[in-house]
């Protein structure tokens, strides 16, 4: 389809003078009207004249949190580059990981001021039980919610996904009200729970420079790293990762060959919901708040960040998600908060418009 | 287990949990709704040609759906009531009465249902139209008796002293009723992108928004006093009659605007963008609240000027009061009198069905199949896929203009929080439940949707509540699952989960829907003959033999 759509224009063609006056008009637009959802590209120029070390500020919070984004995206992209579904449900497996980290950290009786040894404890489990929980939910999803709509017709699995994003959801409402059994949860079950600041927040940068760049923000994004290498490295050199890479290219042929494609995909789900546990957890120990509707939020960007980067390609998740992250950050700053998401959607919108392969895409934008 | 027996027991469980939860003189309605359901259940399973053998059996399966709901109205005075704690009913005549009356209507309804079913198709569809305006006409007097005509002024009510004819069944739902009517005009409108069209539209409630934001800023002294200054087009008296048009036309004009970009996207990239849209519009209503417009590169200022930036839609608080209609001599539109509203949104579903019908079977209408069907099929029969997306989205969002606009009225006040996503989410799941592409399905699916969640839902909690305070909680010795019990017990907190497993459950086992148009349903019921599986996901969707097995004239080619 959107191949397609890309012509080649020949060089003698004159130029469009409408296309000028559309653009013309379009740019004034965005002058004239950018001011109420906070593009006020004046203020905006005269904000980082007056303060370059916020823009720079900004842009670490950026990395910081699209590396998390970058995460949660890779569940996106592994799925969809294998059965072509959009898993809803993968942001609220993210939010129930931020859940479990905070039911362990809390029952540990781990807080800012515990010793280095039970912290460290701590957010070993708290980790490593958030990405087992996902892996397990997120297999366990794909068992009973998607596997027997295989051969339906498209929107079949995608409405079953809607469905389960929204059970999952009113998971997170009832764990967040469990204060009888997990005390640190609080005592309103919608309200956002606050997580004990366990990272150790030594600063890297002299305080001179402006920049508040320290152990906390390096751990979250080396974290982030060593998963998306770990994760490269497993689909590139293992067998069960060319077995996923063989189904994504080709399901039928992959069968003909000996591929066990239903366990192949079940593992995709596994991975992308480890994945997705872990990044909950990362979020939750650097924002030191979660809540249950953070699914929402974090899967709508990190899903513009796996299309952004290329749906299907690992690679393209992570340039994505460290753009989107950015991108959010700037938002926050520069524009307004209130319309951070409008404006996020409004890429997303765009991207797959004018681009639906996204940045690093290929053959996969053709199904879009 | 025969058939009768199957569908009996089925509609009986339902209505027999109903009746034990709400009691009183529910189980009247309940069985009319059950007896007819069990008809219909019955009739679509047995294919009934022989009269003597419809009424028998239906007879049958009344009786025994007939017998659960008298159970349920037992359970109700015997279990429930002692077990939450209120004031114990006795045992009168008027039980009995009430209980005879239950098991006779329901085994009426389903017999009179069984007995349409061996009419020709034409005769069937009146007597079953019929039946449905006929309930949904009396509906207000048989929920609240001769009481509703005097609501605004009790003193001339000549029933007072009979209690039955003045109360009716004294449920008090007329209210609900009414939004849940206003949800299945959304579910109509819906259920063309979604269910002629074949675009899945997951951000509906955006048009909702637009019809009722716009009834809201032209229907109301808000953007008068907001502004300051007394614009005469907007001082001009509005009425209702033309807001509602105004609203739908504004409507559609979005429905056109956001439905431009998404022309060349498919599937679930089309989910996608909708969704964007979806969340975006409530954004835009809730931020709108401090505009400065300047002109850029000048100091020129054109609204919102001298420091006082225009409050254009209140922010969370809203539009606040919108005006109602006028019909002097025939209705007063009041809050708390129900009854001339509930007739307004009567009026609108009835053009919502008879505009959505006469589109349907348009040329417009079957390029909508064709284009759900196949679009590249479509497209090389000469149909404009571009101009028949745009129209579903047009035209779908002119239904929820409708909507908007008498629901803004009918509250009285506008608020973002109305419209999130979870709206558009609960009319997916009506339009889903009743079965897509059908009028008659995604009403009555919209409505048991909509009551279980706005009555049911709200009573289950209410008595369960009751039930685990007074009696299981004193009960319990470990105080942290003491906190627990009486903390978590409680089905409104797990509205979401149920309306998320409603729609897994029914992709899962009946992807077609309660009552499925037969081109739907060979459509989403198409599994290849056995031994071949579908080549790849693709290939399974793209065609299966069983789509063009369909006899429904519609489906020859509109050229």
């Amino acid at each position: 389809m959107a191949t397609a759509a890309v012509k080649p224009r020949s060089r003698q063609q004159p130029i469009s003078w409408a296309r000028i006056i559309l653009a013309v008009v379009v740019l004034y637009a965005i002058l004239l009207f950018g001011p109420i959802a906070g593009l006020d590209i004046p203020r905006i120029a005269r904000d980082i004249a007056a303060n370059p070390s916020l823009l720079v500020q900004q842009l670490i919070v950026g990395i910081t949190n699209g590396a998390i984004i970058a995460i949660v995206a890779l569940g996106y992209t592994l799925v969809y580059g294998i059965i072509e579904l959009i898993n809803f449900a993968n942001a609220d497996v993210f939010m129930l990981g931020g859940f479990m980290a905070l039911s362990i950290i809390g029952n540990m009786g781990v807080t800012a001021n515990s010793s280095a040894g039970l912290k460290i404890a701590g957010l070993v489990l708290a980790f490593v039980g958030a990405g087992l929980l996902g892996a397990v939910l997120n297999w366990t999803i794909e068992r009973f919610a998607y596997k027997p709509l295989r051969n339906a017709p498209r929107l079949a699995p995608l409405i079953s996904a809607i469905g389960v994003s929204f059970m999952l959801q009113n998971i997170g409402l009832i764990w967040g009200g469990l204060r009888p059994f997990f005390p640190i949860m609080g005592l309103n079950a919608a309200s956002p729970k606050s997580m004990p600041e366990v990272l150790p927040r030594i600063p890297l940068l002299p305080a001179s420079s402006g920049i508040e760049f320290g152990t906390k923000d390096l751990i979250v994004v080396v974290t982030a790293l060593v998963l998306w290498v770990a994760l490269r490295l497993f689909i590139q050199y293992t067998t069960l990762g060319k077995a996923m890479r063989a189904t994504a290219q080709n399901r039928d042929a992959s069968k003909i060959v000996g591929i066990h494609v239903d366990r192949v995909i079940a593992v995709t789900f596994l991975i992308g919901g480890a994945l997705a546990g872990a990044a909950g957890c990362l979020v939750g120990f650097y924002n030191n708040t979660i809540v249950f509707t953070m699914g929402f939020t974090f899967g709508l960007r990190s899903f513009t960040a796996a299309v952004l980067g290329g749906i299907g390609n690992v690679t393209g998740a992570a340039l994505g998600g460290v753009l989107i992250g950015v991108v959010a950050a700037f938002s926050d700053q520069y524009l307004s908060s209130r319309w951070t998401n409008a404006w996020i959607f409004t890429i997303l919108i765009i991207i797959l418009i004018f681009r639906p392969l996204g940045l690093l895409g290929e053959a996969a934008g053709e199904k879009a | 287990m025969s058939n009768p027996i199957k569908a009996g027991l089925a509609i009986g469980i339902a209505g027999g949990i109903v009746i034990a939860f709400f009691g009183g003189l529910s189980g009247i309605l309940v069985a009319l709704i059950g007896g007819a359901a069990v008809g219909l259940i019955l009739s679509s399973w047995e294919h009934f040609e022989k009269r003597d053998v419809a009424v028998r059996q239906s007879a049958t399966a009344g009786a025994v759906a007939g017998i659960l709901m008298v159970a349920g109205q037992f359970i109700y005075q015997f279990v429930i009531v002692p077990l939450s704690g209120k004031t114990a009913v006795s045992v009168d005549a008027v039980t009995f009465i009430v209980a005879l009356l239950t098991f006779a209507l329901a085994v009426a309804l389903a017999v009179f249902i069984g007995y349409t079913s061996t009419l020709e198709q034409g005769r069937r569809r009146v007597a079953l139209f019929g039946l449905l305006a006929l309930f949904l006409v009396l509906y207000p007097f048989l929920d609240g008796g001769m009481s509703v005509l005097y609501k605004t002024n009790p003193s001339a009510n000549p029933f007072v002293d009979q209690p039955f004819i003045n109360q009716g069944l004294n449920l008090n739902w007329l209210g609900t009723m009414i939004t849940i009517l206003t949800f299945a005009v959304l579910a109509l409108g819906l259920n063309i992108v979604v269910g002629y069209a074949g675009l899945l539209d997951l951000g509906y409630a955006a048009f909702f928004a637009i019809g009722a934001y716009t009834t809201g800023l032209i229907y109301s002294p808000y953007i008068s006093s907001q502004v300051g200054a007394d614009w005469p087009w907007l001082r001009f008296v509005w009425t209702f009659w033309l807001v509602i048009w105004i609203a739908a036309a504004v409507a559609a004009v979005f429905g056109l605007i956001l439905g431009s970009p998404t022309i060349p996207l498919r599937g679930d990239y089309l989910a996608i963008v909708t969704l964007g849209f979806g969340e975006i519009v409530p954004i835009v209503f809730r931020n709108l609240t401090a505009i400065t417009l300047t002109l850029p590169f000048t100091n020129i200022c054109i609204v919102g000027c001298g420091g006082k930036p225009l409050n254009f839609t209140g922010g969370e608080s809203g539009v606040n009061p919108i005006g109602r209609p006028w019909l002097p001599g025939v209705a007063y539109f009041q809050t708390g009198d129900y009854l001339p509203w509930y007739f307004l949104i009567l009026a609108i579903i009835a053009l919502t069905v008879f505009l959505i019908n006469r589109l349907y079977q348009s040329r417009l209408g079957r390029a909508w199949t064709a284009l759900r069907e196949d679009e590249l099929a479509a497209a090389a029969m000469g149909i404009n896929t571009t101009n028949t997306k745009l129209m579903a989205f047009a035209m779908g969002a002119t239904f929820s203009g409708f909507a908007g606009a008498f629901y803004g009225s009918y509250i009285g006040a506008i608020f973002p929080s109305v419209f999130d996503f979870t709206v558009s989410v609960i009319i997916l799941v009506m339009v889903i439940f009743g079965g897509l592409g059908n009028m008659v399905g995604v009403i009555i699916g919209g409505m048991i949707i909509m009551m279980a969640d706005r009555l049911l839902l709200p009573q289950i909690a209410g008595t369960l509540k009751a039930i685990v305070n007074t009696t299981i909680v004193p009960n319990i010795q470990n105080p942290a699952t003491k906190e627990f019990v009486s903390t978590t017990v409680d089905p409104l907190q797990w509205r979401q989960l149920l309306f998320g497993l409603t729609l897994v459950v029914m992709m899962l086992v009946r992807p077609e829907g309660l009552i499925p148009s037969a081109r739907r349903r060979a459509e989403l019921r198409s599994e290849a003959p056995a031994g071949t599986e579908p080549l790849s996901i693709q290939e399974a969707d793209a065609g299966s033999p069983l789509m063009s097995v369909d006899s429904d004239p519609l489906d020859a080619p509109s050229q």
